[in-house]
This record gives C-alpha cells, sequence and structure tokens, in this order.
C-alpha cells in the first residue's frame, strides 16, 4: 500500500509524501517542490485532491480558502512554438 | 479481430452506419468510424497500451478519456504529446505509441552511453532506449 | 486588425451552450470554445432513468441545444484548449493552441474533474475514470472490456453502473475502495451508507429501492443495516454492490488481470484472511467530481472552499458574476450538481453578460426569471451529488458580499 502511486504523472508514492513530510517537517507546499508530486504534465488535475488529502493528514494543515498549490499557465502544456507565436485571432 | 463496438443499445438505439477510416498505429493498419478519436478506435480493436512512463517505462492506457490527466500522450504525425483521446482519427494518419526516454539519472544505464549533446539525446529519445516495451 | 469579441465562453457543455444561446438571442458576437471533438461537454455521455420512467439521454439533450444554438448563428470551435487568460485594462486575451482571442466578457464554463480514489496498481492500462467509461460507453459506443468493476459506491458510479449495463458491459460488482488517507469517506462503509440513505428520495428508480429502505431509518438502524450488510451484497439491476468489501489492489503485467478483494469492518478497515482474487480486464475508480477551476484560479478570482460544492469554487454571486468585472462562472465549477442546474445556470450567465455588455436593464427581468429556475430546477433534480447544497450555495454568495463591502471600502 505504501508504494501506492499518488501521482501518476511523476509516479510519486504515498510513502514519497509521508516520508518527505517527515523528514523535512515542511509545509505542504514544500513537499510537493520536493517531490515534484502534482508538478507533471497534467499539472495536478488528476491527483490534486488526493495529494492534499495526504499531505492535510501528514502536514496538520486544513484546506484554506485559496486553491492549495497556486495554479500557474499554461494550464494546458503548450509546444513553444504555440506559446511564442502571436497568431491572433484576426480572420 | 477484436471488436468491442457496442452496436445496438436498449435506449440509445442502433448504431448508425458511418464512414470508414483507416490509420496506423506503431505501423499497424487499422480501421475506425468517423467520430472516433484516436484511443477510442484503438480501444475498439482490443489496444489499452498506448505509451509507457517516460522514465519508469511502466505501460498506460487512457485514465480520463476527456483531456484532464495526459496519460494517452501519443505521437501523431510528427506532433509530439498529442492527446490519444481527444484527437479525431483521420484518414492515413500515423500515431506511435509514447516513449520511453534515456533516464541520465538511473546508476543502471554505464555513463558512456547517456547523451552528451542534445542530438544524442533526441536520437536515442527517438530509439525509446532503455524502453523495455519497444 | 484584432476582432474583439462580445464574449468567449470556455466549455461547451450545458452551461456554456445555455448562456450562448441567451447571448445570441440579445445579438452578442459570442465564440464558444471546446477542446473535445464534439460539443455538449460531459451531458453527452448522460443517460438515467428518471423517477416518472423517462429516460434522461445527453445525447438528445445536446443535440437539443446545439439545435436551437445552430438557429442562432452561434460561432462554436471544438478541439481548441485554452491554456491561459488574462485581462489588460478591459480587454480579456484567451491564449489558445489555435491563436489568440479578444473579447469584452468571458465565461469559464470548464465543469468538473474527477478526484482519485489511488489503488496500488491504478496506473496499470485498463484502470480508467468512472467518467472514462462513461464517455467509452455512451459517446464513443466502444466496450471498455470484457469483464470490469466499479469500485467507489457513489450516485455518480451507481448511474454509470447502470449505464455500463445497457451496454451490455459485464460488472463484477461495485465495492468500495481500500481505505487509506486518500480515500477517506469513500472507504468507509458508515459515511457510504449514510450518503446512499441521503441521496435515496432524490436518486432514480432503482437507486430509490436499495437506499429507501434505509432513508427514513435512525443512524442506530442504518448502522445495523451496515453491521449486517448481506456477504453477497445488495443486488441492484442483479449486480451486487457491496460495502462491506473493499479492493484492495490491482494486478497484472501488461494490463489489468485481476483484482484483490477484501472484506471490510463496518469503519472499512480489511479484515485479514479475507481476501479473495477476482479476474477482471479493467477496473472503474469513481472519487467523486471536483469543480474545475483552473482558468478562474489563473485570472485571480478569490476562492473559497465549500465541502458541500465538492471542493474550491470561485466566489460568484447568484447573478454569476465574480469580482473581476466582466468575468462569470457557470455550471459545475461553481459547485457539482447536475447537468440541469449547470444548464439552467449558464441562461442566468447569459442574460447577466448580455445586460452588462449592451448595459441594458431590461434584461434584469430575465435574469430574476433565470434565477428563478436555477432554484426551481435544484429542488426538482432527481440526481444531488452533495447533500446541503443550499448551504454550500449561500456560504459563497455570502462571501461574493463580503468581498464587495471590503472592496469598497
Amino acid at each position: 500500500m505504501d508504494d501506492m502511486i499518488v501521482c501518476r504523472c511523476e509516479e510519486v508514492s504515498l510513502k514519497n509524501l509521508v516520508d518527505t513530510a517527515e523528514k523535512y517537517n515542511c509545509s505542504a507546499r514544500e513537499v510537493k517542490l520536493r517531490t515534484r508530486a502534482g508538478m507533471g504534465y497534467c499539472g495536478g488535475r488528476t491527483c490534486r485532491p488526493a495529494v492534499d488529502a495526504v499531505l492535510e493528514n501528514a502536514t496538520g494543515e486544513k484546506p484554506r480558502n485559496d486553491v492549495p498549490l497556486k495554479v500557474q499557465p499554461p494550464v494546458r502544456p503548450m509546444a513553444l512554438s504555440v506559446l511564442g507565436g502571436n497568431d491572433r485571432d484576426d480572420e | 479481430m477484436t471488436n468491442n463496438r457496442i452496436v445496438d443499445h436498449p435506449v440509445l438505439g442502433r448504431l448508425a452506419d458511418r464512414k470508414e477510416i483507416t490509420f496506423t498505429f506503431d505501423g499497424t493498419e487499422y480501421t475506425g468510424y468517423e467520430g472516433d478519436t484516436v484511443a477510442s478506435a484503438l480501444l475498439a480493436h482490443g489496444i489499452r497500451t498506448l505509451r509507457v512512463h517516460e522514465e519508469s517505462k511502466r505501460p498506460r492506457s487512457i485514465y480520463c478519456n476527456i483531456g484532464h490527466c495526459y496519460e494517452c500522450r501519443v505521437m501523431v504525425d510528427d506532433a509530439r504529446g498529442v492527446r490519444a483521446c481527444l484527437t479525431p482519427i483521420k484518414e492515413g494518419m500515423v500515431v506511435s505509441s509514447g516513449k520511453g526516454l534515456p533516464n541520465p539519472l538511473d546508476a543502471s544505464i554505464p555513463p558512456e552511453e547517456l547523451p552528451r549533446t542534445y542530438q544524442e539525446y533526441e536520437e536515442q529519445s527517438k530509439e525509446g532506449k532503455g524502453d523495455t516495451d519497444a | 486588425m484584432i476582432l474583439m469579441h462580445d464574449v468567449v465562453i470556455i466549455g461547451s457543455g450545458p452551461a456554456g451552450l445555455s448562456a450562448a444561446i441567451a447571448c445570441r438571442e440579445n445579438d452578442l458576437d459570442v465564440v464558444v470554445l471546446d477542446e473535445f471533438p464534439k460539443a455538449g461537454g460531459r451531458l453527452l455521455g448522460q443517460l438515467h432513468q428518471e423517477p416518472t420512467g423517462e429516460w434522461w439521454n445527453g445525447v438528445k439533450e445536446t443535440e437539443k441545444l446545439l439545435e436551437r444554438a445552430n438557429m442562432l448563428d452561434t460561432d462554436i470551435r471544438l478541439e481548441v484548449s485554452v491554456y491561459h487568460v488574462e485581462k489588460v485594462d478591459d480587454t480579456f486575451n484567451i491564449f489558445t493552441n489555435k491563436g489568440t482571442l479578444e473579447a469584452k466578457n468571458i465565461l469559464i464554463a470548464t465543469g468538473a474533474a474527477e478526484s482519485a480514489a489511488p489503488i496500488p496498481g491504478w496506473t496499470l492500462p485498463g484502470v480508467m475514470s468512472i467518467g472514462a467509461a462513461q464517455v467509452m460507453t455512451n459517446v464513443h459506443r466502444v466496450k471498455v472490456g470484457e469483464k470490469g468493476i466499479v469500485v467507489g459506491v457513489n450516485v455518480l458510479s451507481a448511474a454509470i453502473a447502470r449505464e455500463m449495463q445497457l451496454a451490455g458491459i459485464d460488472l463484477h460488482s461495485m465495492a468500495l475502495p481500500a481505505a487509506n488517507v486518500i480515500t477517506g469517506d469513500g472507504s468507509n462503509p458508515i459515511k457510504v451508507m449514510d450518503g446512499l440513505a441521503r441521496i435515496a428520495h432524490l436518486a432514480p428508480s432503482k437507486f430509490i429501492q436499495f437506499g429507501s429502505r434505509f432513508a427514513r431509518a435512525s443512524a442506530f438502524v442504518r448502522n445495523t443495516a451496515v453491521k449486517f450488510f448481506p456477504p453477497g451484497g445488495v443486488k441492484m439491476w442483479g449486480m451486487p454492490v457491496h460495502i462491506r468489501k473493499a479492493v484492495t489492489a490491482i494486478h497484472g503485467e501488461e494490463k489489468v488481470e485481476s483484482v484483490t478483494i477484501c472484506k471490510v469492518t463496518t469503519d472499512g478497515d480489511p479484515i485479514p484472511g479475507t481476501e479473495e482474487e477476482v479476474e477482471v480486464d479493467f477496473v472503474c475508480i469513481a472519487g467523486g467530481l471536483y469543480p474545475l477551476a483552473e482558468l478562474a484560479a489563473v485570472m485571480g478570482v478569490p476562492f473559497k472552499y465549500i465541502e458541500e460544492l465538492g471542493g474550491h469554487v470561485p466566489v460568484h454571486n447568484e447573478q454569476m458574476e465574480t469580482d473581476v468585472e466582466g468575468l462569470y462562472v457557470a455550471g459545475n465549477i461553481t459547485g457539482i450538481e447536475s447537468a440541469k442546474v449547470a444548464g439552467a445556470q449558464g441562461t442566468v450567465a447569459g442574460y447577466s453578460i448580455a445586460k452588462h455588455a449592451l448595459q441594458d436593464h431590461s434584461l434584469e427581468e430575465n435574469i430574476t426569471n433565470a434565477m428563478e429556475q436555477v432554484k426551481t430546477v435544484r429542488a426538482n433534480a432527481s440526481i444531488q451529488f452533495h447533500p446541503k447544497i443550499d448551504q454550500g450555495r449561500a456560504r459563497v454568495a455570502q462571501a461574493f458580499e463580503v468581498n464587495a463591502i471590503n472592496s469598497d471600502k
């Protein structure tokens, strides 16, 4: 059960998360930064509530009103050619 | 050949006849129907595995099927990281499964085999080096 | 020359389409964006029998909305992914994989995403979210496998399990996910039974028969029912539903081959020695839904955590306005409810946007009527995901008022 993967994109296990929280005695945010949980290709869409539940349990932090790990654009992975392009909707 | 189509349905009715579309996946030709996504057309033929995890090389398939989880990333024609669950099949489309990547942190790979330039890295990625599934 | 649209609507589900219709009726320049190749959002896959016996068919409902939208010449662009939104002065820039759009107003109607209920082995091909199975079954009309199991017993998973049965897909049973810090209440038999009992009076057909035996019962009777839950499960449409058994692991080399099921105590703890292995080739995980609000978060809209609404929701008022002028929200992004409620909210948002864009106060009446309609639809909803929706909604409205007062100071 401990080896169960929580974050699929980065293959972060329940054990990784709990051990990191214990070892560094740190905030939920820091655990995410250290393990990369929720920071892979999908941007945490799949595991965000799960990672938050693990970290609430491990760090004692309750869900706050703001979204726990700040959402950053791009909210979908984009090719650099798309991000760099200045393709305006001018048809 | 596996055919997992739900042709008759007690409430939704009989599946309408649709135009056939031929595409390839990892070099093999498959037929789907207009309106199919890459993921649905392949699953209709019983194909689940669409990629392997880049690092662990473990097999992956669709998980959410609506574009949220990015687990079904494949290469479509020349574009990488395309979600099979959102991509309608087109005639002659060339789809290949998502491959593993060389892992510079994997101690089992001898240092002399690790890529030293970006070009080498790209070549190794194309070969799916270290990819046990390929 | 860049086109400035009156409104860009992100999401073509029931909320987005209903809003687009209301905006087009007022002749606004509207663009609807969606990354799925078909319009309709998750309305598309829905199929359940109403308490009246009538079928609610999402494909048909979508057709009705699209017919109306197309009659009004609505610009709907599919396969477009929005990856960022920003507001510069009074203009919203909407960044997509197919170029950037500009608009005076935006509506974020991105719906919900599924919460994971991880189980060891859940990354194997053949394991999917329950919503994935719904889309494959009812939208693409492809069987997700030969024999499967549904992990997670709730109103959504019960409805979709029934949909799979209708499509001729063989389900072994429904059972709970193994207890861990993530699966929480979803792995606790007493909590699951409470949830089923609470929705029983609202839920469709067979679900009523299943839950209503305990619906009016006291907590003591319900707990007793959990304690003596039949080992063979309770049959729903002939399929065993287990709340005293949990799936503890999924096995397979290249894909799913079997699962381990284990009896659990009334608290959800596995009972050693009761494990059995069941051969299946697919597993559907149902961990519930949460509002998908990334774009609102990126825009800096204030959020509030409301459990009754399924998680973090962007703070908004009953007119579907947010703190950011010109930014509106509607549908499941504002809280997990049925597609009918989402559609009704979309209509409110559409009229609110039209009023703002045209500065036409005569639309006030349309907005008020549409808001009433939301309440009526909510009260009559045959599927409710969370109890105490009304209290949750009231808390969001209150948060909006508090923010408004603070920003006036």
